[in-house]
């Protein structure tokens, strides 16, 4: 009865990890990255300086949109912070009579309010924020499919999870035990450890990833409770009710002395600024506060009237079950989390995809001692295994292909931000017929070879090419810039290490399998994965 | 008060590491009595509870228990990649 049980659940967990396996490697090791989502907003763009004093830049950006759009409908502040790269601003224009509003942000309107407080111009680049969106917004696809994807492959990701707790009943008996150089076993206790020791970690990143979706995975409770969806985003999403343009000019108060007063009333630091009406005496200023200071994701915000500066409304204390949603939004996100519990987070990332790809490998490795013939594979094992080869090696030599681009592509050029992105992609295209012409064995260790290489030189480059080199950075103990050259340092070193590895494993393998081919067949052919 | 929950947690999981028969023999050259065993693990228990009021102490009741399991699984991972990865004093394990 038992046994039956864990195999049914092996079977389960071998074929849900299986099927969307690849997608899932993108989503945990684009979410991992997108950790250090604002860190790489900087990285990204070496030519600015830190900000030092954010009011100067608040106070700056203010001054920009007031010469720039004095009567726009909306302005939109993302409040500076030395985390972040400067001031973003949006503004959007008034409707024109006939006009339908423009929902996307125009590159006319918007600016970058830098550290000394006016515009600056910094090379196009999406910065950190590709990885956060292509996490669980894909590329290329509509975003709407884009969604249930991932959402699907979450569920199968948390199938995978539950199911391989029982497959794998050894993991908590075995905790410490890593067989090294012993093929098909090391592989599997390298999936074991990855999967057991950040357990907690996976557990919570697949539900609370679930729950971020779970409006458009589940919306029957919204359906069963509230007659139209509106309701129920005005329930959850509180607002004061918008205000009619007055067509009164009156001047805005100082936006930096609202800010103090709101951080204050809120007790954290601000995140996100909304002007309406900017400019007229209807405006309205509306101030959340920053993810970065508590658990929930759903931050209370307050509005204040435009032109006295009166506090106007408070977000109405949160229910339970927003409460909870959020802390679970949240705890997902970790926006609250500081250098430490970042690092915390990334690392169990990082193990997550490793637990993947190495979960996408064991597959075929497995498979591999039972071929009936060695020499020709069937056409699903060839599959699995190129794929593998061309994605799991494709998407971190991708990502360094992008960040190649970051730094090379020319500063004026067109539409340079998506050719970053579009970098990507070709490395991942080109990894994947490389890996369908070469043996996989090859393959692997000039994919994996060419990351390590390619990442280890970027930090060389930046100081030289830059003015954030390493060296530079750690002098003005800016340790956002410094950190990341040092991280994609060391990811470049274990890259190249695998590689390494790999060319060297060859031989051993082949001798194993000539030795094992008698008891192989001589045992019954029942081990399911453990 | 977070390097002590850190401490704490890593003494926790170097006794959970070194309970097991295959560790405690390569590291300690002898294996563990049953005995031994469940004493080395209820002090390692004892020590990982501990490293919750340490966390919760450094960073509040809201972010404390995060930061307890985060302390956790790294100190896991750490005495994992000692153990395996470490030289042992000569013996095979």
């Amino acid at each position: 009865m038992s046994k039956s049980f864990r195999q049914s659940q092996s079977f389960l967990h071998t074929w849900s990890g299986l099927v969307l396996g690849w997608l899932l490697f993108f989503i945990f090791a684009a979410g991992t990255i997108a950790f250090w989502r604002e860190g790489l907003n900087r990285w990204m763009r070496p030519e600015l300086p830190r900000v030092e004093q954010p009011e100067v830049v608040l106070a700056g950006a203010q001054r920009f949109l007031q010469g720039k759009a004095p009567d726009a409908k909306s302005w939109f502040i993302t409040m500076p912070s030395d985390r972040l790269p400067g001031a973003q601003i949006f503004w959007q224009p008034q409707p024109k009579e006939g006009e339908k509003p423009r929902r996307r942000r125009g590159r006319d309107t918007q600016a970058l309010i830098g550290a000394s407080g006016d515009a600056v111009t910094a090379r196009d680049t999406r910065g950190g924020e590709f990885f956060y969106r292509f996490h669980f917004d894909l590329h290329y696809v509509p975003v709407i499919w884009a969604r249930w994807l991932v959402g699907l492959a979450a569920m199968m990701m948390l199938v995978a999870i539950l199911s391989g707790i029982v497959t794998h009943k050894k993991i908590f008996k075995d905790f410490f035990t890593l067989r090294r150089g012993k093929g098909q076993r090391s592989w599997l206790d390298g999936h074991n450890a990855t999967a057991v020791l950040a357990l907690p970690f996976h557990l919570m990143i697949t539900y609370t990833g679930l729950v971020t979706l779970m409006a458009m995975l589940m919306p029957w409770a919204i359906v069963a409770n509230y007659a139209e969806r509106d309701r129920f985003y005005d329930a959850v999403f509180a607002e004061p009710e918008a205000v009619e343009r007055a067509n009164q000019p009156a001047p805005l108060v100082n936006l930096v002395g609202v800010v103090r007063d709101a951080e204050k009333r809120l007790g954290g630091p601000i995140g996100y600024i909304d002007i309406s009406e900017p400019g007229d005496s209807s405006a309205r200023i509306t101030l959340s506060r920053s993810g970065t200071s508590m658990l929930s994701a759903r931050v209370p915000s307050l509005v204040y009237d435009g032109a006295s500066g009166r506090m106007l409304w408070q977000s109405p204390e949160p229910g339970g079950a927003t409460v909870t949603a959020g802390a679970m939004v949240g705890l997902h996100a970790g926006r609250f989390a500081d250098a430490g519990l970042r690092w915390i987070y990334f690392l169990c990332g990082v193990a997550g995809s490793v637990m993947v790809a190495s979960g996408m490998v064991l597959w075929v490795v497995k498979r591999r001692e039972k071929l009936p013939d060695p020499a020709r594979p069937h056409f699903g094992f060839r599959l699995v295994e190129r794929s593998n080869v061309g994605i799991l090696a494709g998407f971190p030599l991708g990502t360094a292909c992008m960040f190649w681009a970051n730094r090379l592509l020319p500063v004026g050029m067109q539409d340079r931000a998506q050719w970053e992105v579009h970098t990507l992609f070709l490395a991942i295209a080109f990894s994947i017929i490389y890996a369908c012409v070469r043996r996989p064995a090859q393959a692997w260790v000039a994919l994996l070879g060419a990351t390590g290489a390619l990442l280890c030189a970027l930090p060389v480059y930046n100081m030289v090419g830059t003015p954030s080199g390493l060296f530079a950075m750690i002098a003005q103990g800016d340790y956002v810039m410094a950190g990341a050259d040092l991280t994609v340092f060391v990811f470049g070193l274990a890259f190249g290490a695998v590689a390494l590895r790999v060319s060297r494993y060859r031989p051993a393998e082949k001798r194993k399998r000539a030795a094992r081919s008698v008891p192989a067949t001589a045992m019954p052919a029942l081990e399911p994965a453990e | 008060m977070i390097w002590l929950a850190l401490l704490c947690a890593l003494i926790a999981f170097a006794l959970f590491g070194l309970s097991m028969d295959d560790h405690h023999n390569r590291r300690l050259g002898t294996r563990p009595t049953q005995v031994r065993k469940r004493r080395m693990r209820g002090v390692a228990w004892g020590m990982l509870v501990m490293a919750l009021p340490l966390s919760a102490g450094s960073h509040g009741w809201v972010f404390g228990p995060i930061l307890w399991l985060g302390l956790i699984m790294v100190s896991a991972g750490l005495v994992f990649l000692y153990l395996n990865f470490a030289v042992a004093p000569a013996k095979k394990g």
